[in-house]
């Protein structure tokens, strides 16, 4: 009864309701905007809300968190600007079909999903959310590797159609992650002893660059175009769009969960991987991955917003935080003199549900909000070029010095943003530099905590990678995937379902084995 | 686009809450600028979160704070440093900077700086994972010269607590054959002690107080002269060997500096105005929660404190051989 009372103070207190409202507005927004970040928000939250109670302060902080999440689709699909590193596999296919005129369908369909994955967030939290936690404590440093590698075999889903130079573009990307000052024993790497190196090259200040201005810079190629018109009558998706892609949705939203679950993981990786698991287990899309898919906005979408109900369960049974925003979270629940910890569920389960139905609240309030104003925004996109490209350059600039209030950031966006236009002119993939980057600091860690904890044994180590069922596991998907791509494995594939195909006649062959490089 | 005017309803917001009309041009008649010197979401950026709010209530003026990460604070402090002297803007930060110079990290530390207030320091603990097969700093000792190599002590990079706990045990009690596994922050690393990554973390006494509690950690010895009161059962490492009196009290502080040459009226107003807001109730329970001891000195005693502090902690990192230059080389003497 008072877990219930709990779970609906959001909905009784109309003052909660608004600022749950509010907040998830304004996160849309600030999603939206690149070099925004909802971490950035949140944090200038804590001193905003000192000196309100701790349940006003963490219902507004929720609906920033949830509306952020899903608002870096927007400009992703709208101008192939990700808002947040989270919505750069939207921007693979949501773009395509915003050039053909389809913007509002894709953020239709954008918006359903993250809802929908939304949901099954909050459900696992509210449910499961020790069982899922128990799990996460699991991983070793090894697993995080592990699970680094796997997401570094995307570079074959994000490649495009020519592996080499996505391999090229990957390796850029982990490079590009390794120079600055190492976090772990402070060595310089890559820094040529110049100050300006030593933090590194803020990997936000690139995502803007490579796919803000680069996108800018092309699109002067056909600066007398007439824009495409945008059709706005679907908007909402039709049921059986829904059914249909229900599957795939639940298998990428329990995805998100756990990525997000992983303390060090979050929503960008979540998002990545459910791309390249949607490119994996869709036989037939109606159009192919990269020119426009459904599928290439479902998998994502769900994805990242299950991460946030994921990010929780450390939080709200360990005290610790699933990502960065939850990091700030604990914070501000410190400073309300709340004391987050594997304590904090037994002491003030309240605290627990009154977050789960702000999170309810929340997701409810983005569908709201995320299906109201397409109208508006699809304007975006119809907007003559002449006034659509300095739009982007601003919003990149902006984007890029809000992220460290550091000129510097600027400098390095339009350098990658110059470099990007010529990589995407010769036909390199973007995709991989970003994934290269997210991924490189998991992979760099782990491998050297994974191989210290082994006092420098290779074979301890691989040891360790056999009799550990989680990493086995994860090493045999690694394994799994890298060779059920390979051209024997596949003409193996091919000769296994003729022969099926001759015994068994009504079943077509053509169906299998031919979903594409990865 | 759309968010123009609404970071600029809360910027109106802010200064309207704080910003009725001050006194003809007295300090400060402006905004003033707070840069932390760590992400949003740690402790540096918790604390100074929270004791600005007040602040800016006694100064009648609004403090508008950001962080700017990177290089171990010293890209921030360089900043701050290399800005103008006039009251407008303070740098946010920990006890890092004392080090910069032995570690190579940079030529400028707190020497360049007038501290506002040192706000609080923080104890350092000994944690372990609760089914590491020892129970008290005594038995750990005796295990891990019984096992060479296999206990895993959990470190954040030299100059960290962890590295500075880690010197002052092996001075006293000789070289520790530990395999130490670096993590990137004292919260990931007790994140991994409880995944039975590592088995033995140093850290900082807030960080661990509410694993300790529920359980997930096992608490081996506070790194003080007398016991915490947050966990009054946890026995202070000077019972299980005194030689580590002398490096003690030792712990990371928090402190608001402000570039040297500031006016003396603008240092004098903001002391007294963090005073106050570091005396405030909610400050203070935050402080105990939290595991840190309320410092709240200015002037000569935050200097004389900070001497000390760097004496002693850069000779003992010198002794461990984790410095890049040695102290005396800046007129470091040895305590």
């Amino acid at each position: 009864m008072a877990t219930l009372a709990a779970f609906f103070t959001v909905f009784t207190h109309p003052e909660l309701f608004a600022l749950v409202a509010l907040g998830t507005f304004a996160g849309v927004y600030v999603g939206a905007i690149p070099g925004l970040s909802v971490t950035m928000a949140v944090s200038i939250l804590i001193s905003f809300t000192f000196s309100w109670d701790v349940m006003p302060a963490i219902a507004l902080m929720i609906g920033i968190y949830m509306g952020g999440v899903y608002g870096g689709s927007r400009t992703a699909i709208l101008l192939n600007i990700p808002g947040a590193p989270a919505a750069i596999a939207t921007a693979i296919d949501g773009y395509p079909m915003a050039k053909r005129g389809q913007a509002g369908e894709a953020i239709g369909i954008t918006t359903t999903m993250s809802f929908f994955g939304g949901f099954v967030g909050i459900i696992v939290l509210a449910v499961a959310a020790p069982f899922v936690s128990n799990f996460a404590l699991t991983f070793q440093p090894r697993d995080y590797m592990l699970l680094a590698v796997l997401g570094l075999l995307l570079v074959g889903s994000l490649a495009g159609e020519s592996l080499v130079k996505g391999i090229f573009c990957g390796a850029l990307g982990l490079m590009l992650g390794t120079v600055g000052m190492d976090p772990l024993t402070f060595t310089q790497r890559f820094t040529f002893d110049l100050p300006l190196l030593q933090s590194g090259i803020s990997f936000i200040a690139v995502m803007i660059g490579l796919f803000g201005v680069s996108e800018a810079l092309s699109q002067l190629h056909h600066i007398d175009k007439t824009p495409v018109r945008q059709a706005i009558s679907r908007i909402v998706p039709s049921f059986a769009t829904i059914r249909k892609h229900l599957p795939l949705s639940l298998q990428t939203s329990a995805l998100g969960v756990l990525i997000g679950a992983l303390p060090g993981t979050g929503g960008d990786i979540a998002a990545l991987m459910a791309y390249d698991h949607a490119k994996r287990v869709t036989r037939n899309p109606e159009r192919a991955f990269g020119d426009g898919a459904i599928e290439g906005l479902v998998a994502p979408e769900t994805a990242n917003n299950a991460a946030v109900g994921g990010a929780f369960i450390p939080m709200m049974t360990l005290g610790i935080p699933g990502d960065a925003v939850t990091a700030i979270m604990i914070g501000a629940l410190f400073i309300h003199g709340l004391n987050p910890g594997p304590m904090l569920m037994v002491e003030k389960p309240d605290m627990f549900w009154f977050i789960v139905g702000g999170l309810v609240l929340a997701n409810f309030c983005m569908l709201l909000f995320g299906l109201t104003g397409i109208k508006l925004f699809v304007k975006i996109v119809e907007m003559p070029r002449a006034v659509l490209v300095p739009l982007i350059m601003l919003l990149s600039i902006v984007g890029a010095y809000a992220v460290n209030n550091s000129i510097t950031d600027v400098y390095w966006m339009l350098g990658f943003g110059v470099f990007g236009y010529f990589l995407k002119l010769y036909g390199y993939p973007l995709g991989p530099i970003i994934l290269g980057v997210i991924l490189s600091r998991l992979l760099d860690d782990n491998w050297r905590r994974a191989i210290i904890s082994e006092r420098g044994s290779l074979p301890d180590f691989f040891l360790g990678l056999v009799s550990s069922p989680l990493s086995l596991t994860l090493f045999l998907a690694v394994l799994f995937i890298f060779f059920s791509q390979t051209p024997p494995w596949k003409r193996w594939r091919g000769r296994r379902e003729a022969l099926r195909a001759k015994a068994d006649p009504a079943r077509p062959a053509a169906a299998t084995g031919s979903e594409g490089g990865r | 686009m759309k968010f123009a005017p609404f970071v600029a309803a809360a910027i109106a917001a802010t200064l309207a809450l704080s910003a009725s009309p001050s006194q003809a041009q007295q300090y400060p008649t402006k905004e003033i600028q707070g840069v932390i010197q760590w992400g949003a979401g740690g402790s540096t950026d918790t604390v100074m979160r929270a004791v600005s709010p007040k602040a800016e209530d006694v100064l009648d003026q609004s403090i508008v704070l950001q962080n700017i990460t990177g290089g171990v604070g010293a890209i921030a402090l360089n900043k701050v440093a290399s800005g103008k002297a006039d009251g407008y803007t303070l740098l946010m930060g920990a006890e890092n900077p004392l080090l910069y110079k032995v570690m190579g990290l940079g030529t400028k530390d707190y020497s360049d700086f007038v501290p506002i207030d040192i706000l609080a320091r923080g104890t350092g603990i000994l944690v372990a994972r609760p089914d590491a097969p020892f129970d008290d700093y005594k038995s750990m000792i005796a295990y891990v010269k019984a096992h060479p190599d296999e206990v895993k002590f959990g470190s954040t990079g030299p100059g960290g607590l962890p590295s500075v706990v880690t010197a002052m045990i092996e001075s006293v009690e000789g070289k520790l054959p530990v395999t130490f596994v670096p993590y990137d922050g004292d919260g990931s690393a007790l994140t991994a002690l409880q995944s039975k990554a590592i088995d033995v973390m140093p850290a900082v006494l807030g960080a661990a107080i509410e694993g300790i509690k529920a359980g997930k950690m096992k608490p081996l010895a506070i790194i003080a002269k007398e016991p915490a009161d947050q966990l009054p059962q946890v026995k202070p490492i000077t019972d299980a060997n005194q030689k580590f009196a002398k490096f003690l009290p030792w712990g990371p502080f928090f402190g608001i500096f402000a570039p040297k040459g500031t006016p003396k009226e603008a240092v004098a107003k903001l002391q007294d105005a963090f005073k106050q807001a570091a005396n405030a109730d909610s400050f203070k329970t935050l402080m105990k929660n939290r595991g840190f001891t309320l410092m709240n000195i200015n002037g000569d005693e935050a200097q004389d404190f900070m001497t000390k502090w760097q004496q002693n902690t850069t000779w003992l990192l010198q002794d461990a051989g984790l410095t890049k230059a040695s102290p005396e080389t800046f007129g470091i003497p040895k305590p």
